[in-house]
């Protein structure tokens, strides 16, 4: 029966962790129309960062070398986490968002993915290097004098005030003259400018929120494994956030949730329970990734919006003619009320 | 002084390596007008398929590698013809197509990792004798990689200036609705230019393979944004840019190895990439840029 509860908990917790991935990378290509394929990354560094800020002071008795070690208490390290992550995204943006080509951020992106990956593990003194960091104190565990499973629905409950905050963000946005602005800019950058819209600034926002999407989730995500270590951020769980948002729908913040449920918790976890192979113990792995793969392409061929479209915004005509504006006609009023 | 005279020396061999790879790319940017983010993935496949060709039917090396260039080249216009031209004809803009040629490089890499498994293999080849040439001190097949990206550059020179096909390539880079409208047969082209990318990637994974001697599924992947690094360098699209910048990047990445340490030698790839994107995005080379 525990073990039953456990595994809820650890369900429900991945899924609002995706969940808050998925819609951080809809901020940036969704809205933005930004290719970021080392979306991972900034996921990793929020772990890393609130791991260390969470951590005491590198003593040598665990083994493990990094930097800081402050010990600082639960929604801090989090936010310091997000915060982190938004600084590295506004580097990337500043060298590659001033290109107009969208190829030119895509480059930039895989670039740095590598060079990240590589320097992390390289550098063993940042993040204790390969190994990576284990041992992180869950958030307020010892303020709670309650057994392990019951901690567990504790950690849900906080996941979930920290989804829904991250929830009415991404739902202020897509409903604000902000939001509206990015995706003009999407659709046509040339007339956003010609609007006086300063489409690098709006660009280089989109990219640095949905980088602290991915700064918050990756900490939530330390906070509640307690361990993070390069395996966990390869290129390919790039792809299940990509997969998921393309599948869910992209523009559009239900369509994110819906993917995030279908591809990183629905599909992962029923794949995680084929047998191994002992001959190639990274068949299944990699077979799944191959899935995932084929999804994206599939989605894009048969259907590039995805299962729950972005709205389509429709508009009254504009008053140039005669007579003010013109009056709806009875279905297309309609259509502005169902739409 | 000699360390750095024979860090020079390495250079060129990896300077060789990555025109081979860089040009490959460059030419099909220029005629497809989109960036394939799995070309890593076809040099790794070159690998492989030469290492099948030497290891398990005993070829030798260099006839391994002839082998795994041609398969490399039908497997890049397979992918061509099942996947990415239904894509460009039913009109899908650049920026899906870049999400789709980065799920191919999840796939193809993927399947890599499937069929051979994550350890790392090795060519069987006859050992390897060193030579002095002038400061340098490179190996036989190290003087034979040079050798190759010689012959292949000036083969492509004369391609590029003197053939009907290499023309028409030209063409398309500049303008493709011109010149389809000047009777070039567009489709064809593109399955050309797709199988000369793949045949140019496929040599470069073998030659890349054989000399940093062991490879797995993972190694072209990693290798691709430094490909990126010499093409944009040399201004995206360009030929002859893309020689000019594999120069460069390696002879420096080389050089840069020995005071950083090789762990970091391609990061000073990627701050040349960053140098280049913040003050001189249409690369070195170029007056004015496709970008």
């Amino acid at each position: 029966m525990d073990s039953i509860v456990l595994y809820a908990t650890t369900l429900l917790v991945f899924f609002f962790v995706n969940n808050i991935l998925t819609w951080g990378l809809n901020i940036q290509f969704g809205y933005a129309g930004i290719l970021n394929f080392a979306f991972i990354i900034f996921m990793a560094l929020g772990a890393y960062v609130t791991g260390v800020f969470t951590l005491p002071m590198a003593n040598g008795i665990s083994g493990q070398t990094y930097v800081l070690g402050v010990s600082w208490p639960f929604p801090l390290t989090l936010l310091m986490g997000g915060l982190a992550s938004a600084a590295v995204g506004l580097l990337v943006g500043l060298i590659a968002l001033k290109r107009l080509r969208s190829d030119y951020m895509a480059i930039v992106t895989v670039a740095v993915g590598v060079i990240t990956y590589d320097f992390v593990g390289n550098t063993t003194g940042l993040f204790n290097g390969w190994d990576g960091l284990g041992g992180v104190p869950s958030p307020l565990q010892d303020r709670f004098s309650i057994s392990y499973g019951a901690y567990q629905w504790v950690f849900v409950l906080l996941a979930g005030v920290v989804m829904l905050c991250m929830w009415w963000l991404a739902q202020k946005i897509d409903s604000s003259p902000y939001g509206r602005t990015l995706r003009a800019i999407r659709e046509d950058q040339d007339v956003a400018e010609s609007f006086g819209k300063n489409t690098f600034k709006y660009r280089m926002s989109a990219m640095i929120i949905g980088c602290f999407y991915a700064g918050i989730a990756g900490g939530l995500l330390i906070e509640y494994i307690t361990a993070i270590n390069p395996s966990g951020w390869t290129t390919g769980e790039t792809f299940v956030i990509w997969t998921a948002l393309l599948i869910g729908g992209t523009g559009n913040n239900w369509g994110a949730a819906l993917g995030a449920l279908l591809v990183p918790v629905l599909f992962q976890e029923v794949t995680r329970f084929l047998p191994q192979v002992a001959s190639n113990p990274d068949l299944i792995p990699a077979m799944r990734n191959v899935i995932v793969g084929a999804l994206l392409i599939t989605v894009l061929w048969f259907r590039p919006q995805g299962i729950i479209p972005e709205r389509k915004w429709r508009f009254y005509d504009l008053p140039l003619k005669r007579g003010g504006p013109a009056a709806p006609t009875a279905t297309e009023g309609a259509n502005v009320a169902a739409g | 002084m000699l360390i750095y005279l024979h860090a020079l020396g390495f250079g060129l061999v990896t300077a060789s390596i990555l025109a081979l790879a860089s040009v490959a790319l460059t030419l099909q940017f220029g005629v497809t007008n989109y960036v394939n983010f799995a070309h890593g993935e076809l040099l790794t496949f070159g690998a492989y398929f030469a290492w099948l060709a030497n290891s398990h039917y005993g070829w030798n090396i260099w006839i391994a590698l002839l082998v795994g260039a041609i398969l490399t080249g039908v497997l890049a216009v397979i992918i061509n013809l099942i996947v990415l031209q239904p894509f460009t004809k039913k009109g899908y803009p650049v920026l899906f197509m870049l999400v789709v040629t980065f799920g191919l490089s999840l796939i193809l890499s993927n399947v890599l990792l499937a069929t051979f498994g994550a350890d790392f293999q090795r060519y069987t080849v006859p050992p390897d004798t060193q030579y002095n040439i002038g400061p340098f001190l490179l190996t036989a097949s190290q003087l034979i990689i040079i050798g190759i990206a010689i012959v292949t550059m000036i083969g492509l020179h004369v391609l590029l200036n003197y053939t009907k096909l290499g023309k028409a390539m030209r063409a398309m880079s500049d303008n493709p609705a011109l010149a389809r409208n000047c009777g070039i047969d567009t489709e064809l082209v593109t399955n050309f230019t797709w199988l000369l990318t793949g045949f140019l990637a496929g040599l470069a994974g073998v030659v890349l393979a054989l000399n940093i001697s062991s490879f797995q599924p993972a190694f072209g992947g990693d290798f691709l944004f430094v490909i990126f690094a010499a093409v944009i360098l040399g201004g995206i699209g360009r030929p002859y840019g893309a020689m000019a910048g594999a120069l460069v990047i390696g002879v420096v990445t080389e050089i840069a190895a020995i005071p950083l340490s090789s762990d970091y030698k391609n990061d000073a790839a990627f701050a040349i990439l960053v140098l280049v994107l913040l003050f001189r995005p249409q690369g070195i080379f170029a007056s004015e840029g496709k970008a």
